[in-house]
C-alpha cells in the first residue's frame, strides 16, 4: 500500500534523473479552464482557484460516477448476458436502459441493516474509502481536451498510492463486519493486493523508464510519436505496441488488482458468499458496489494512460477515446468473468509472488537495459 | 467417521471367493460359510437372505465381505413388524451386482439393539444413523448414533408403529444444540468453526455443512442433512401400487431425472407383482429415461462450473440452454416439464406426441447439435488450464474408499469403479442397444466431471438407435401397456430390493407387501445419500474452494438425499 508506493517512488526517482522530465505544465489544467470560464482571469487568487477547482472535480467525479451509474446496473448486465447467450433487462425503457433508474431507487430505499456486534467507525469508513479512494485516483488522469484536474510531477506514484487505500477499505470491512466469510473475504483481499501490487507497480515502473517521467500528462506525450508507418498509416507509439509484454502483464496484474476472475477470490460467491460486501445492504453496498466498479474504471483509466496513449485517437475527441479506452478495459474484465475460472487462493499466491513479481522485474531489467542501450 | 483401519479388501480378491457359481450365488456355500450364525433363512423375490443374531453382525458381515466377496453394502432397510425390529443389509458384489444376499437382522421388541456393520461398511454410519432416527433401532458401537434427518430435539421414532402423530413436537430454540457454541482454539493452532449453509450459494439446495477451517483449509467437514426430508418413504406407504406411488419419485431427484426416479419404483413393483412390460414401452421408456439422464448431468456439469468459475458465466447458461432442449423434448413426450409422472406399471402413461414423425426430427436435430455443443463444454471447461489446476488431483477419492462408502454412478466410474446397472444389472431395452459405460481413473474432480460430459454423449448414443427402432416400429405392435389387474396385491410377506441406475447412481426401492394394495414397507437407497457421505474424505486438509468444488463434483441432489 503507502508502503510499495514508496518503495516505487524511490525507484523511480533514480531513473528519473537519467530521463529529462518532459517539463509539462504545472498546476491544476482544468482549474485553469474552468477559471478562464467563470471569468476568474489569469491570475487567480486562492478561493478562486479553490471554487474552480471544485467545479472541476465535480465535473470529473460526477462523469465516472455516471458510467458507473450506466456499467452497474446495466452494462453488465448486458455484457454478461451477451457472452452467456441470454437478453439481459430489456422491459424497462428503451433497451432496458431505465433499470439504472429503477435500480438505484431500490438500492437506495432498502434498508441499512446494521448487524449485532459490528466495528462501528471501521464498519462505516470502509465503504466510503472503496468509493473515495477510486475517485481521488481520477484527479491526475488527462482525460483530453484539458481534462485533467492536477498535473503533479509524480502523478504515477499518487495514483498508485490512493488506489491501494482500498485494501484499506476491504480488510476494515472484512474485519469489522463480524462475520466469518468477511474476515475470510477480507484476509484473502489483502493477501492478493499485496501479492498483486508489486507486480503492477514494477510493470508500471517499465514505462517509466521509457517515458522517463512519473508525470502522466508526460507519459501521454512521450507516447504521441509514430512508431512506424505502414501504408502511410502511422501507428502511434503507445508503449502497448512499444513492449506488449509489459502491457499483458499489466492487464493480468489488474484484473487481480479489481479483484476480477479470474481472481475474484475476495469475493468468491460460491465459496465465502460476496466476503467482506457479505454484511453490507442498502446505501452502504450502493458505495461498495460503486467503489468496485470506478476502481475497474480506474485501472481502465491507468492501462489508457500507461499503455494505450491516454486520449489519443483520431478523428473524435479525445475524452470520448478516452472514455472508449476505459470501456474497453471494462468489457475485459466482463470478458474474464463470464468465461475464466477462479483460482484457489494458494495458486492465486503462487502466481503472483513465483510467477508475475519474477516476469514483472524480468521486463523492468530488460526495459531498463534497452532503453540504456538506445538512448 | 471412523478412524479405523480400512480393512483390506483387496486380499478377497486373490481368494477363491465363496458361493460364487456360473448361475449365480450359491446361497448354500455362503450358508456353510457363515455356519452357526445363520439362524434362519428367508427368500427375497430378489436374493436369499440369512437371518443372524444382532450380536454377530460385524463377523457374519466381515465373512461375506472378505470371504465371499460382497463388497458394495447396496443399502440397509429397518423396519418394524408386530413382533420385532429388523434390520436388513442388502449387500451386493460392485464386480457383479446381480449377485446379491440380504442379511436380516431382527431386534427384540423391548430392547431393539444390533451391533453396528460401520467398521466393515462405512457406509452403514449414515444408514443406520437414519434407521435409528426414523425406526428407533439402536446400533451398539456405533461412532456417532444420532438423528440424521429429523431435528436432534423430536420426539419418538415416526415410522415406528407406536409412534404419535399428533403428538407436538414444539421445543424452544434455546434446546437445540448451538453449533458456535464449541470452542476451536486449540493449544497449537486456533481453528474456526463456520457453518456453510444451510442456505449457502455453494450448498445446492439446503445442506449444512459444519466446517472447522485451519486458516484458509478445512480441518474438520460435517455434513448435516434433513432439511428437505418430505417423509417421501411414509407417503409411498400410504399409497396403492398402482397409480398413487409412481407421482412421488418425480419429487426425489428433481433435476429433470423424474423419470430415471419412476423408473426406480416401477421396476421393483414390476418385479414384485410379476408384471411383464411390453417390448415397445420398454424402448420409450429407455429414450426417455436418457433424456431425463442428460438433463440432470447438464445441471450436474452446469452447476459445478457455477462453483469453480463463481458466478453466472457462459458454461452454466450453455448447459442450460441444452437443457431446455431436452425438457422441451420431454415436454412434448409427457406434459411436464418437471414432475413427469410419465411410466405406469406395466408401461406407459402414453404414447410418442403425434405427428411422430415430426417428434423424431426434433430428436434428431439435437442430437445433431450435440456433438458441438459438447466440443463446446470441452474447450470451456475440460481444456481450460486453469480448469484443470483447479480440479486435477482434488477431492480424491480412491476406489476402495468409494465402495466403502457405497457410492455409486459417476462418482464410483470416476474412480474408476466399472459399475453400471444398465449394464451389470440389465434391465429396460438397455441389453439390446449398443452403448460403453464410462470410467476415469483420475479419481479427483476432473474425472467425475469427464465422466459426466462422457455419459451425455453415450445418452446420445441410447437414444438414437431409440428413435431409430421406434420409427421403424410396426404400427399395430405399438403396445405401451400390458395387462394389469386394478388392484395390486401382491403375495403376504414378499419382500425385494431393485434398483435401477439413475442420474446419480444405485437408486434402490425395497418393497414390503403384506397382502394388501399398499406397501407394508417401501425404503428408497438414494445414490446422493451414500456419496454425500464422502465427503469428508474427499475434503478435508484441502482448502475451501476445494470442499466446495468437491461438493459440487459430487453432484448431490438434496431433494434425494433427505427424501
Amino acid at each position: 500500500m503507502t508502503g510499495t508506493a514508496g518503495t516505487v517512488g524511490e525507484t523511480a526517482s533514480v531513473f528519473l534523473q537519467s530521463g529529462s522530465g518532459q517539463g509539462a505544465t504545472e498546476g491544476a489544467p482544468l482549474a485553469d479552464t474552468v477559471g478562464r470560464l467563470l471569468g476568474f482571469g489569469s491570475n487567480m487568487g486562492p478561493g478562486e482557484t479553490l471554487i474552480a477547482a471544485f467545479i472541476g472535480a465535480f465535473f470529473i467525479g460526477n462523469l465516472m460516477l455516471a458510467m458507473t451509474g450506466v456499467a452497474g446496473p446495466w452494462a453488465k448486465r448486458k455484457i454478461t448476458a451477451a457472452f452467456t447467450d441470454r437478453i439481459a433487462v430489456n422491459r424497462v425503457g428503451p433497451f432496458g436502459l431505465l433499470i439504472i433508474v429503477a435500480d438505484a431507487v431500490r438500492l437506495l430505499s432498502k434498508e441499512l441493516v446494521v448487524p449485532d456486534g459490528v466495528d462501528r467507525p471501521a464498519w462505516d469508513i470502509a465503504p466510503i474509502l472503496m468509493a473515495g479512494s477510486a475517485l481521488l485516483g481520477f484527479a491526475v488522469i488527462p482525460m483530453g481536451n484539458g481534462i485533467q484536474l492536477a498535473d503533479p510531477e509524480t502523478g504515477l506514484v499518487y495514483v498508485f498510492a490512493v488506489s491501494s487505500l482500498a485494501s484499506l477499505g476491504l480488510v476494515a470491512a472484512g474485519y469489522a463486519s463480524n462475520n466469518k466469510y468477511s474476515l475470510l473475504g477480507g484476509l484473502r483481499s489483502i493477501a492478493q493486493n499485496i501479492a498483486y501490487e508489486i507486480p503492477l507497480v514494477i510493470t508500471a515502473a517499465s514505462v517509466v523508464i521509457f517515458a522517463g517521467t512519473l508525470q502522466l500528462s508526460g507519459i501521454v506525450a512521450a507516447q504521441t510519436e509514430p512508431l512506424v508507418t505502414i501504408l502511410g498509416v502511422s501507428i502511434p507509439a503507445w508503449y502497448a505496441f512499444v513492449n506488449p509484454f509489459a502491457f499483458v502483464l499489466f492487464m493480468a496484474a489488474n484484473l487481480a488488482e479489481v479483484g476480477r476472475n479470474p481472481f475474484d477470490i475476495p469475493e468468491a460467491p460460491t465459496e465465502i458468499v460476496a466476503g467482506y460486501q457479505t454484511e453490507y445492504s442498502s446505501v452502504y453496498f450502493v458505495l461498495m458496489y460503486l467503489g468496485e466498479f470506478l476502481h475497474i474504471f480506474l485501472g481502465g483509466a491507468i492501462i489508457a494512460t500507461l499503455f494505450l496513449g491516454g486520449p489519443a485517437g483520431p478523428v473524435l475527441p479525445g475524452i470520448v477515446w478516452f472514455i472508449i479506452k476505459i470501456w474497453a478495459v471494462f468489457l475485459f474484465t466482463q470478458w474474464m468473468r463470464s468465461a475464466i475460472p477462479r483460482v484457489r487462493i494458494d495458486q492465486l499466491i503462487e502466481i503472483g509472488w513465483k510467477g508475475m513479481l519474477v516476469l514483472s522485474f524480468a521486463n523492468l531489467v530488460l526495459t531498463a537495459v534497452i532503453v540504456g542501450l538506445i538512448a | 467417521m471412523s478412524l479405523e483401519d480400512p480393512q483390506d479388501q483387496r486380499g478377497a480378491q486373490d481368494r477363491e471367493l465363496v458361493g460364487v457359481t456360473e448361475e449365480g450365488v450359491d446361497y448354500d456355500a455362503l450358508e456353510d460359510l457363515l455356519g452357526e450364525k445363520v439362524i434362519g433363512r428367508e427368500s427375497h423375490v430378489n436374493a436369499e437372505a440369512f437371518v443372524i443374531r444382532p450380536d454377530e453382525v460385524q463377523d457374519t458381515l466381515f465373512a461375506l465381505r472378505d470371504e465371499a466377496g460382497f463388497d458394495h453394502c447396496s443399502c440397509l432397510t429397518a423396519q418394524e413388524y408386530e413382533d420385532r425390529y429388523e434390520s436388513i443389509y442388502h449387500l451386493k458384489k460392485y464386480d457383479d451386482p446381480t449377485q446379491e444376499v440380504g442379511v436380516v437382522v431382527p431386534t427384540s421388541k423391548r430392547a431393539p439393539r444390533s451391533q453396528t456393520a460401520e467398521p466393515v461398511y462405512r457406509t452403514a454410519d449414515w444408514h443406520e444413523r437414519e434407521a435409528y432416527d426414523l425406526i428407533g433401532i439402536d446400533y451398539d458401537e456405533h461412532p456417532d448414533l444420532r438423528r440424521i434427518l429429523l431435528p436432534e430435539t423430536w420426539q419418538g421414532h415416526p415410522m415406528g408403529m407406536d409412534y404419535n402423530q399428533d403428538q407436538p413436537q414444539v421445543v424452544t430454540f434455546e434446546s437445540h444444540t448451538n453449533p458456535l457454541a464449541e470452542d476451536h482454539k486449540g493449544e497449537e493452532s486456533d481453528t474456526m468453526f463456520i457453518n456453510i449453509g444451510p442456505h449457502h450459494p455453494a450448498t445446492h439446495g439446503v445442506l449444512h455443512l459444519k466446517t472447522v477451517l485451519d486458516g484458509e483449509q478445512v480441518a474438520d467437514v460435517k455434513p448435516d442433512i434433513g432439511y428437505l426430508h418430505r417423509c417421501e418413504e411414509q407417503m409411498a406407504q400410504q399409497g396403492k401400487y398402482r397409480k398413487e406411488i409412481m407421482p412421488y419419485p418425480d419429487r426425489w431427484d428433481y433435476s429433470s431425472a423424474g423419470i430415471l426416479n419412476e423408473w426406480a419404483y416401477a421396476r421393483a413393483a414390476e418385479d414384485l407383482a410379476d408384471i411383464d412390460v411390453p417390448e415397445y414401452a420398454q424402448v420409450v421408456r429407455t429414450m426417455s429415461a436418457e433424456l431425463s439422464r442428460m438433463a440432470g448431468h447438464m445441471l450436474a456439469v452446469g452447476t459445478f462450473a457455477l462453483d469453480v468459475y463463481g458466478d453466472f458465466t457462459a458454461i452454466f447458461q450453455y448447459a442450460f440452454r441444452d437443457r431446455e432442449k431436452i425438457l422441451n423434448l420431454l415436454e412434448d413426450l409427457t406434459g411436464q416439464r418437471l414432475m413427469f409422472n410419465y411410466l405406469r406399471l406395466g408401461g406407459l402413461a402414453w404414447d410418442l406426441p403425434e405427428p411422430r414423425e415430426e417428434y423424431f426430427d426434433t430428436v434428431r436435430d439435437f442430437l445433431d447439435e450435440l456433438p458441438q455443443n459438447v466440443e463446446e463444454y470441452h474447450d470451456l471447461i475440460s481444456s481450460n488450464e486453469i480448469f484443470q489446476i483447479r480440479c486435477v488431483d482434488t477431492g480424491v477419492l480412491e476406489p476402495d474408499v468409494a465402495k466403502s462408502y457405497g457410492a455409486t454412478g459417476p462418482v464410483a466410474r470416476g474412480s474408476g469403479i466399472d459399475y453400471d446397472l444398465r449394464r451389470d444389472d440389465p434391465y429396460g431395452y438397455y441389453p439390446e442397444l449398443d452403448w460403453d459405460v464410462i470410467t476415469e481413473d483420475g479419481c479427483d474432480n476432473y474425472a467425475r466431471v469427464l465422466c459426466r460430459l462422457q455419459e451425455v454423449e453415450q445418452s446420445a448414443r441410447i437414444i438414437e438407435q431409440c428413435v431409430d427402432l421406434l420409427e421403424d416400429w410396426p404400427e399395430e405392435d405399438r403396445e405401451i401397456q400390458s395387462n394389469v389387474p386394478r388392484t395390486l396385491r401382491p403375495d403376504e410377506d414378499a419382500e425385494i430390493y431393485r434398483a435401477v441406475e439413475a442420474a446419480k447412481g444405485e437408486l434402490g426401492i425395497y418393497i414390503r407387501s403384506d397382502g394388501t394394495d399398499k406397501p407394508a414397507r417401501f425404503k428408497i437407497r438414494s445414490p446422493c445419500f451414500s456419496n454425500l457421505q464422502t465427503l469428508p474424505e474427499l475434503s478435508e486438509g484441502e482448502y475451501i474452494p476445494d470442499l466446495v468444488a468437491s461438493l459440487g463434483s459430487l453432484d448431490i441432489i438434496l431433494g434425494e438425499v433427505d427424501r
